[in-house]
């Protein structure tokens, strides 16, 4: 027994004096990458080589209720103490919540590894990344304009036209939006698939935060016109009671579905859309995209370089990778219908009379609409709550809307939220 | 003479009757057991899209695809998890039981100053879920950097309350303080008389209390999912639960049915194997209570 | 021969073996007090503390009194007191699913000890019947959320045949999300309970039946007046037991609802609100929520360990031990 344990221990010892060794080296051996999904793993896997004797580390939790953000913070806060195989070299961060990591020590100025940013870049992707002196965090990969994708068979049939020019003149204001959601309830149909699928084109909107200075929670006049126009839809049968993320949302783009419009950017193809791509039962080429009563922008992924990060030239490289290559930036459109974070490629793509998304569209030149709506999107009025307090709203209205509480009883189980969640914002009396 | 066999007969049909309600309910339970389970099989055999069209008591043919698919998914890496989770179980068991036994094996055969208020002790905080200790367990894994390691599932093990007094009650029927002796006359030291003599005799609550704790262990959930984050050291009842939240991988329902088959299978096929000792080993744990 | 055994115990009746006792008990408290007990004392004393965090920023430890029991336990705007309300879901919870739990048990244990019956195939039943126990609580839950979902089976066929309309949501309302759950529970425990209790019945004297027989009374009477009395304290044991297990009730509201414990909070259990402020890093009120589930199961712990330490209380039990120890 005692020379088993001898022997383990020694075995132990010499571990780790390897892995000092190699702490100690220019570069780690090990890079380890934070993520909630694993759209960009495909990516990564796909696109970019792994310098020969690297692993990579995906660690990988959901985003739901938070978990994705309490896990990558306590990795964080230990990130000073990990060894340096074990420190967290990149993360992903999305727009609801990046300005947290951002804003802090835990992340570093890509500029010190020599990375700078291109002026093919986005703006407010670079904008988003930087905190509240400038310093540039990260990058983004990806360039999130929306609009809305709707289903041209419906649509011929509700507005006697699918054609996009003549179906946004149809749509191009809420009032309007909602004079068609009417007629498409009269054919039979949904005007929309979930009760929180316009929400982002509001919540983009604010034009203020959820918390302010004072600490205390707001409501600004696009969220409480989000909430308006949801509880008229679900009253009226307008759109269904599952969530965004809900199967039964999911299910309405076979081939059987009866909803019209849905509402996203170019990375809602392949992450909501598969069933619509479904050998079988899909409906690949039913589909145009137009900009719809208001331009907005859903979400996006950010790469962001972790302090103590031991492997700064592979953050370089990936980082290149993804938004200067051209050529890898090129088949990130082709090939996985993304909308890059490259003012140039995006340009040639729009340009190009040739192209069309046929992988779901009807081979309409997407990129070119998407290319007109990026060039509106700002960065502005959001806080680190962002993610927790859409998320908990959404959750506890749709028992409002799905018959379950009363909406003061769903206001309050929200404030309730709040309370558990962040102790810190001051709520509404 | 009549009379006596027309009561017979009444009786008989009485209890003919009563046998045919029995068996009806019994049936009927069963059934419930089995109906979502069979659902859940069936399930597994359909694709999305057929999945999507509601409900069927047939098989379909995507039973094979759907496993293939959930077996190769990235993001849920099932055959790590049950890989994990084997690792976590088999140890736990393995320890526990021998933990346990030992502990037992010294209430039963020694007499010390403080055996009493041990023994007290124990049946005592028998009953205390480790919920209400998490809070601290999870804050002094994370000081000693033990959250993503198995020593926090395993090592507990040793410790089961539960477990020792099943063991201690086994010892009382079925070791007799004279084999000690007599091993003690052969000259057997007392730690190697326990390994080599108690032990053996104590092979069936071994056994039974081996395949329970194996399956609590494996289907834990609220202490793994406070500990473990990495991808590669989550156990099947956390990737399943992940399912529940993530807002990838549950589009194809199919996966998913497999993924929920896959989870429950081992223990399945391990209760198939050994329900009859499983169930006896209910019963004694329960009338000697 | 004879001799030199006397004398080999005689040179034996000097040794003592109670170190031994020491020596062997000493991995289960070291590791019960390194990860049980040690954590135990942590958390009460973590319920004393301001103590939590937003986002990267850890605000406290400070010493804030009896400040988050004091939270705890007040009420909201409408007079209710939330952690009253998890712990009536909980109870609720539990009952819906021990009522019929424990009555079918019953049931089920005299029908399969009753030589009158003579019931068939009982291995069969018991076989079939014990299995859901062993299932994983997540993944069960997993599956009746599939199951019962929108766009599940059962709506589906509900559906087609005319039982409830299109926009029924077995997930919006209380009766049918607390039904799911209960229905869940009963299934993972009646087998067991069902197998214990008949254990329980098997363990009664037989001739107690057989004399009550003889003396006219009917199936109904020998169970009331023999069968219940004598299986009494099996029944409460169990009953009890069970209870500390439904006051522990997580995986599978959780993994149902996806911790959300819809409709309107309804089905919230305890340990689901200890879980949320858990991985808030609330460590605060997790800790007050810890100490309250405590008190709880350690008053209904107090039951069970009346009945099982009574056995131990006999004397000559623990003299025929003590004999035993030392020669």
């Amino acid at each position: 027994m005692k020379k088993v344990f001898a022997i383990l221990l020694a075995c132990l010892m010499v571990l780790s004096l390897v892995a000092c060794g190699n702490g100690k080296k220019a570069q780690g051996k090990v890079f380890n990458i934070y993520a909630w999904n694993e759209e960009f793993k495909g990516f990564f896997e796909k696109y970019y080589k792994v310098p020969e004797g690297v692993t990579v580390n995906w660690i990988i939790n959901p985003s739901d209720n938070g978990v994705y953000q309490q896990k990558l913070d306590e990795a964080l806060l230990n990130q000073a103490n990990a060894s340096a195989d074990d420190k967290i070299d990149m993360f992903l961060a999305e727009a609801d919540y990046i300005g947290k990591y951002v804003d802090s020590a835990y992340t570093m100025d890509i500029t010190s590894f020599g990375f700078k940013n291109a002026d093919t870049m986005y703006e407010y992707t670079i904008k988003a990344a930087s905190d509240s002196k400038g310093v540039c965090k990260g990058v983004s990969f990806q360039c999130c304009p929306a609009a809305v994708i709707y289903r041209k068979s419906i649509a011929k049939d509700v507005l006697g036209t699918d054609v996009p020019e003549e179906v946004q003149a149809k749509i191009d204001t809420w009032e309007k939006f909602d004079d068609v959601a009417a007629q498409a309830k009269a054919k039979g149909y949904y005007m929309t698939a979930s009760f929180a699928e316009t929400f982002r084109a509001f919540s983009n909107n604010c034009t203020s935060p959820w918390v302010d200075a004072n600490g205390n929670l707001q409501f600004d006049p696009q969220i409480t016109a989000w909430m308006d126009q949801t509880e008229k839809y679900i009253k009226n049968g307008y759109t269904l009671t599952a969530g965004v993320w809900d199967a039964e949302k999911t299910n309405e783009m076979f081939k059987t579905g009866k909803t019209m419009c849905f509402f996203g950017p170019a990375w809602y193809y392949n992450f909501c859309m598969t069933n619509a791509m479904d050998p079988d039962n899909g409906c690949v080429g039913d589909w145009c995209i137009v900009k719809g009563p208001q331009a907005y922008f859903w979400g996006g992924t950010w790469l962001l370089a972790a302090t103590g990060s031991d492997n700064t030239d592979m953050l370089k490289e990936i980082f290149e990778t993804f938004t200067t290559n051209e050529d890898v930036v090129t088949k990130l459109v082709k090939d996985e219908n993304q909308y890059p974070n490259n003012t140039k490629i995006a340009q040639k793509f729009a340009d190009d009379k040739s192209y069309g998304n046929t992988a779901i569209l009807d081979g309409q030149n997407d990129i070119a609409v998407f290319a007109e709506l990026a060039k509106d999107i700002k960065w502005e009025n959001h806080t680190n709550y962002d993610q927790l307090l859409n998320e908990g709203l959404q959750n506890k209205l749709q028992e409002f809307y799905n018959g379950s509480v009363d909406k003061d009883t769903a206001m309050k189980n929200f404030y309730q939220y709040v309370k558990e969640t962040y102790p810190n914002i001051k709520l509404p009396q | 003479m009549n009379k006596k066999l027309s009561d017979n007969t009444r009786g008989l049909i009485k209890l003919t009757v009563l046998r045919i309600i029995v068996y009806a309910i019994l049936i009927f339970l069963t059934a419930l057991c089995l109906f979502f389970f069979y659902l859940m099989v069936i399930n597994a055999s359909r694709s999305n899209a057929q999945l999507a069209t509601g409900f069927t008591l047939l098989p379909k043919e995507n039973f094979l695809k759907n496993l293939v698919n959930a077996w190769n998914d990235s993001s849920i890496n099932i055959p790590r998890g049950m890989l994990n989770s084997l690792i976590i179980a088999l140890s736990s068991a393995v320890l526990t039981t021998y933990f346990s036994a030992l502990t037992a094996y010294a209430i039963h055969a020694y007499d010390f100053k403080g055996k009493r208020a041990v023994f007290t002790f124990i049946i005592a905080v028998m009953m205390i879920p480790a919920q209400v200790s998490a809070l601290g367990f999870v804050q002094m894994m994370n000081k000693l950097h033990l959250t993503n390691s198995y020593i926090p599932l395993i090592i507990p093990s040793i410790a089961a309350p539960v477990v020792f007094f099943y063991m201690k009650q086994y010892m009382e029927s079925v070791l007799p303080l004279d084999v000690i002796d007599a091993a003690r006359v052969d000259g057997s030291g007392e730690f190697r008389t326990f390994n080599t003599i108690v032990l053996p005799m104590l092979k069936p609550a071994i056994a039974v209390q081996m395949i329970f704790s194996f399956v609590s262990s494996w289907n834990n959930y609220f202490v793994p999912a406070l500990l473990l984050d990495k991808a590669e050291m989550k156990t099947v009842p956390i990737m399943i639960a992940q399912l529940r939240s993530a807002d990838y991988s549950k589009f194809d329902m199919g996966k998913v049915y497999m993924f929920i088959l896959l989870a429950i299978l081992p223990v399945m096929i391990t209760y198939i194997f050994l329900s009859k000792s499983i169930i006896k080993g209910v019963t004694a744990g329960s009338v000697k209570g | 021969m004879s001799k030199k055994k006397t004398e080999e115990n005689g040179a034996l009746k000097s040794v003592s073996y109670a170190k031994w006792g020491y020596i062997f008990i000493i991995p289960f408290f070291v590791v019960y007090i390194f990860f049980t007990l040690v954590p135990q004392f942590l958390t009460i004393y973590n319920s004393f503390f301001e103590s939590y965090r937003i986002g990267l920023e850890q605000v406290g430890p400070n010493y804030v009194g009896l400040e988050n029991y004091r939270t705890l336990f007040s009420a909201d705007s409408d007079g209710i007191i939330l952690v009253l309300k998890y712990t009536f879901n909980t109870m609720w919870l539990w009952i819906l699913g021990a009522v019929p739990q424990f009555v079918i048990a019953l049931l089920l244990a005299i029908f399969f000890t009753s030589y009158r019956l003579n019931i068939k195939g009982q291995g069969f039943f018991k076989t079939v019947i014990y299995m859901p126990n062993l299932i994983m609580a997540a993944a069960f839950s997993m599956l009746f959320f599939t199951l019962f979902s929108r766009v599940g089976p059962i709506q589906a066929l509900l559906e087609e045949w005319g039982w409830i309309d299109a926009s029924f949501d077995f997930f919006s309302k209380r009766v049918t999300v607390r039904g799911m759950i209960a229905l869940m529970n009963f299934l993972m425990w009646f087998g067991n309970t069902t197998i214990v209790l008949m254990a329980g019945i098997m363990g009664i004297d037989q001739s107690l039946f057989e004399s009550a027989t003889i003396d006219g009374a009917n199936s109904v009477q020998v169970f009331f007046r023999v069968t219940m009395p004598l299986l009494m304290p099996i029944f409460v044991y169990c009953l009890i037991t069970a209870m500390i297990g439904g006051i522990q009730m997580f995986d599978v509201p959780q993994v149902l609802t996806n911790g959300k414990g819809v409709p309107n909070e309804m089905t919230r259990t305890l340990v689901m609100y200890l879980n949320g402020y858990l991985t808030n890093k609330n460590y605060g009120m997790a800790g007050a929520i810890s100490v309250f589930i405590f008190v709880i199961t350690g008053i209904l712990s107090g039951f069970v360990y009346k009945r099982l330490s009574a056995p131990y209380k006999d004397k000559t039990r623990l003299h025929r031990r003590r004999k035993g120890d030392v020669i």
